[in-house]
């Protein structure tokens, strides 16, 4: 799974700012809650990502709460195009071999 | 609002994340957990079991532990390299404090006392070279002292182990005790003002236990303010 957060997350930033919570509900939504870890995990990649420059932060006060929401940077859209071509490629070759048993002989 | 990280929080320090990342990352915890217990609430849960619900969903104290420390990024220098933290800079400080009052009482004696053998004790100082001669004094004295106090301060607000700390207060109260400053007029230089500092502990029996006496007055001062904070925790464990 390695990989795995930092390309939802980036997907999810790379059109418009979110913060934690929001990301993680988004995260629960489209993946049909199939990826569940401790929801609070989701921070240490935040942090990390925004400290490589993929992600930028901001304070902001919302319904008179203070959150703190993150966006993709350039850098972060750049990283982004690479792990989604890498978890393409991947996706693809394991489904090929799932697909593939042609050449596989059933044992007797 | 919900406050359930104090585990968490000792947890984090001893495994070496800075306090910086460690405050951010349980306030983001803190809002994401109130969020969640809203969420909880609206479904029609009752406030305890919004709250505990909403804690399951945030993650373990261990699995969100884990999480932070195992990136190595957000550890403090202090844990990453302890020698350099502990061993190294506050010597490093403690010169730089050093040349500060050696460099404030060389400027003092030109300024106020220019044509005088030596600034100690040359005559009455008053008003503002008093002053500014007793400032590099504060600094030579309470330099150790102080860099020390920051050293424990560390090692509490990281919940460090103490052997790098306690080798780091031992060099700087040696230090401490064998400086001395020396202020000399160089003949050869046409009588410039030179001021130095040198090390020693003595040189009899009695000069040397003089001198590991005051290093041991001083490594006692430096190390005050942790034991105060050890015994505050072990009497008011819930202190932090």
């Amino acid at each position: 799974m390695n990989g795995v957060p930092e390309l939802l997350i980036l997907t999810l930033l790379q059109h418009r700012e979110m913060y934690g919570y929001e990301i993680v509900q988004a995260i629960r939504d489209r993946t049909g809650a199939v990826i569940a870890v401790g929801e609070g995990v989701v921070y240490p990649v935040l942090h990390g990502l925004e400290r490589d420059g993929a992600l930028v932060s901001r304070r902001k006060s919302v319904s008179g709460r203070s959150r703190i929401y993150y966006a993709a940077t350039l850098a972060g859209l750049r990283r982004l195009a690479g792990l989604s071509q890498s978890w393409t490629q991947l996706a693809v070759a394991i489904q090929g071999v799932m697909k593939g048993g042609q050449y596989a002989q059933p044992i007797q | 609002m919900l406050s359930p990280f104090n585990e968490l929080q000792e947890r984090l320090l001893m495994g070496g994340v800075a306090p910086r990342h460690v405050r951010r990352y349980l306030k983001e915890l803190g809002d994401h957990l109130a969020d969640l217990a809203a969420e909880e609430k609206s479904v029609g849960l009752n406030r305890q079991q919004a709250e505990s619900t909403a804690l399951a969903r945030l993650g373990s104290i261990e699995e969100l532990a884990v999480a932070m420390i195992e990136q190595r990024q957000f550890r403090a220098w202090s844990s990453r390299a302890p020698w350099a933290a502990f061993g190294l800079a506050p010597l490093l400080a403690l010169g730089a404090a050093w040349f500060a009052a050696l460099f404030i009482l060389w400027s003092g004696w030109n300024i106020f006392l220019p044509g005088a053998v030596t600034p100690f004790g040359a005559g009455p100082i008053h008003g503002f070279a008093n002053i500014y001669f007793q400032f590099g004094k504060m600094i030579y004295f309470f330099a150790p002292v102080f860099i020390g106090w920051g050293v424990a301060l560390a090692v509490a607000r990281q919940r460090l182990s103490i052997g790098w700390p306690t080798l780091g207060l031992a060099f700087l109260s040696l230090a401490g005790a064998a400086a001395r400053v020396h202020a000399v007029h160089a003949v050869l230089s046409g009588g410039a003002a030179q001021v130095g500092i040198s090390f020693s502990i003595g040189n009899s029996s009695g000069d040397i236990a003089q001198g590991l006496l005051r290093a041991l007055v001083l490594l006692s001062l430096m190390a005050l303010p942790y034991l105060i904070w050890r015994l505050q925790r072990a009497f008011y464990p819930s202190a932090r």
